[in-house]
């Protein structure tokens, strides 16, 4: 398969990829519960939109609490939500010295590595996405959101041993999902976006290097996610090296366009909550076509969703969107 | 004298240094913190209103308007937070006698089924600042907490927070529960996946966009 960068480069047409797998769970029977502990059903699911869809590529779940579980932190399993972290399982410097970095054995790591192979063995006709969590964020669930926030004040050191732990775990696991076939990783990042550019550079994009270093190639591409940054850390983002970079819907993408080189990948960024899930077939449209004629001009936008689209997403809406970014085409 | 404690304190919480020990700011390293200098405020006879009032309050408001700008971040404003609970510490007595008066009471929690609370936490804290006495009941808050806390404290007003699509459709029978227990009630919701339209949709009075605007809000009702 082409390399993905110079596929999207190179096209004449907008390109289109929301973040979705829940429309697939939805469609083969199966709760939330089953695709993120059951690697086949995963796959199922990624099958069924990748059938259902004319999408660009599909994705995994983005579920952020594989590489945590992975440490040994517990976390909550509902039926029909992606999972949640419980409690902290590092407080301080000691608990973070004697922190080990987890085998790939952990949790439900071999699920999702199961998934990711299945799908890249199985669906031919597009490139497959692997997701995993982003260092600071993986921290801030290792550590407790709001306390790692005062910590990179207070305790620097400590929490950049932590960090380092993550990235050596991220590295490892990233390598593993490459192995499985997959075009690419999409790393989330959204708790990065609640720093200041210099911080998300500091406790982010250092440590995200380290992966796109350690993966990215001709074959092989990040798309690094962060929802939250408002426009502080795009610089941060680009420095990560990654090849993509996809943004939330609390940023305006023409100004991100204009602030990124036009040799790497910009994704984004309708409302996956306001404009997927609550709104109307026509209102849909009407913000796809605005987003898309905004971002006219630049040949290296692929039109997305903000972050993951939540369950229960109207299908109506979908089809509304994609429908929309084909009849953009056409003209 | 007093005037400088009181204007050495606003500094230590709008730039978040919270005690002697605390090694931020860089700036302020090796200084007394908003622990200290309040504990010396009030030995050198500034009342606790004069601290709720003219640094706490004053610099809690520079804090909310400098994020809401965008010129500070999450860190910088818990930080912030922080170094102001470490004034408060020196002040629960003065609150538990009467002899410093609250805005009112803030109810707040996350709605059940979830377990995010860094939004929660920080808008608390921010209401904390501006001048309210706030009852966080925690995440995952089932209905029955959030009536039981309301008829505890009839006048309060109530937040809720939600950072799931899944869990904010629990809102709406929170609302509808805690208004029929105390008819008039206001409440306030926010959450990353929320809008002013679904507030209203589900009969909340008030979208808390950011904390900024949601502090506004809660002071119009206490004005």
């Amino acid at each position: 398969m082409q390399n993905w960068i110079d596929t999207i480069l190179n096209s004449e047409k907008r390109m289109a990829l929301p973040f979705m797998t829940h429309p697939g769970i939805e469609s083969i029977g199966k709760c939330v519960r089953d695709a993120v502990t059951d690697g086949e059903v995963h796959y199922r699911a990624i099958k069924a939109v990748s059938e259902q869809f004319e999408t660009t590529a599909c994705t995994v779940i983005m579920d952020l609490t594989v590489e945590a579980e992975a440490f040994g932190a517990k976390i909550k399993l509902p039926e029909n939500e992606v999972p949640t972290v419980l409690g902290r399982l590092v407080a301080d410097a000691p608990s973070i010295e004697a922190l080990n970095v987890p085998g790939l054995d952990k949790g439900r790591v071999p699920a999702y590595l199961l998934a990711s192979k299945l799908a890249a063995e199985n669906i031919k006709d597009k490139p497959i996405f692997s997701g995993c969590i982003g260092p600071y964020s993986l921290a801030g669930r290792l550590y407790d959101m709001s306390e790692i926030m005062v910590a990179i004040y207070i305790e620097p050191e400590s929490i950049q041993l932590l960090l380092s732990k993550c990235t050596e775990f991220l590295i490892k696991y990233c390598k593993a999902l490459k192995a499985t076939g997959t075009q690419g990783v999409i790393v989330a990042e959204p708790a990065a976006g609640l720093l200041s550019g210099d911080d998300c550079m500091t406790y982010s994009s250092i440590y995200v290097k380290q992966i796109v270093d350690a993966v990215q190639d001709e074959s092989f591409t990040v798309i690094l996610h962060n929802c939250g940054n408002t426009g502080q850390c795009t610089d941060a983002m680009l420095a990560s090296g990654a090849n993509a970079l996809h943004f939330g819907n609390a940023i305006d993408m023409e100004h991100v366009l204009k602030q990124c080189p036009n040799d790497v990948v910009i994704m984004g960024n309708l409302n996956p909550v306001g404009v997927f899930k609550q709104g109307s077939v026509d209102s849909v449209k009407l913000e796809t076509k605005h987003l898309l004629q905004k971002t006219a001009g630049y040949k290296n936008f692929v039109i997305s969703s903000g972050c993951d689209l939540p369950p229960f997403v109207p299908e109506a809406n979908i089809r509304a969107f994609l429908e929309t970014v084909e009849k953009y085409n056409f003209q | 004298m007093n005037q400088e404690l009181l204007q050495k304190l606003s500094e230590c919480v709008e730039f978040g240094k919270i005690n002697l020990a605390s090694p931020y700011p860089p700036q302020m390293k090796g200084l007394p913190g908003a622990d200290e200098i309040t504990k010396e405020a009030l030995e050198a006879g500034v009342t606790p209103t004069e601290i709720l009032n003219d640094a706490l309050i004053t610099a809690m408001n520079k804090v909310g308007q400098k994020f809401s700008e965008n010129k500070i971040f999450v860190p910088q404003m818990l930080l912030s937070a922080k170094a102001m609970g470490a004034s408060m510490i020196h002040l629960k007595p003065y609150f538990a006698n009467g002899s410093v008066k609250r805005k009112g009471v803030f109810i707040l929690g996350t709605v059940f089924g979830d377990l995010h609370d860094i939004g929660k936490n920080l808008f608390g804290m921010m209401v904390e600042g501006a001048g309210w006495e706030v009852i966080d009941l925690g995440i995952d808050v089932k209905t029955d907490k959030f009536v039981d806390a309301i008829q505890q404290n009839p006048t309060a007003v109530v937040g809720i927070s939600a950072l799931l699509t899944t869990t904010m459709i629990h809102m709406k029978p929170v609302i509808d529960a805690i208004k029929i227990a105390v008819p008039q009630t206001k409440i306030i919701v926010g959450g990353a996946p929320l809008s002013a339209e679904f507030a209203l949709s589900i009969g909340a009075d008030a979208y808390g966009k950011n904390p900024q605007e949601g502090i506004q809000w809660l002071d119009s009702l206490a004005s």
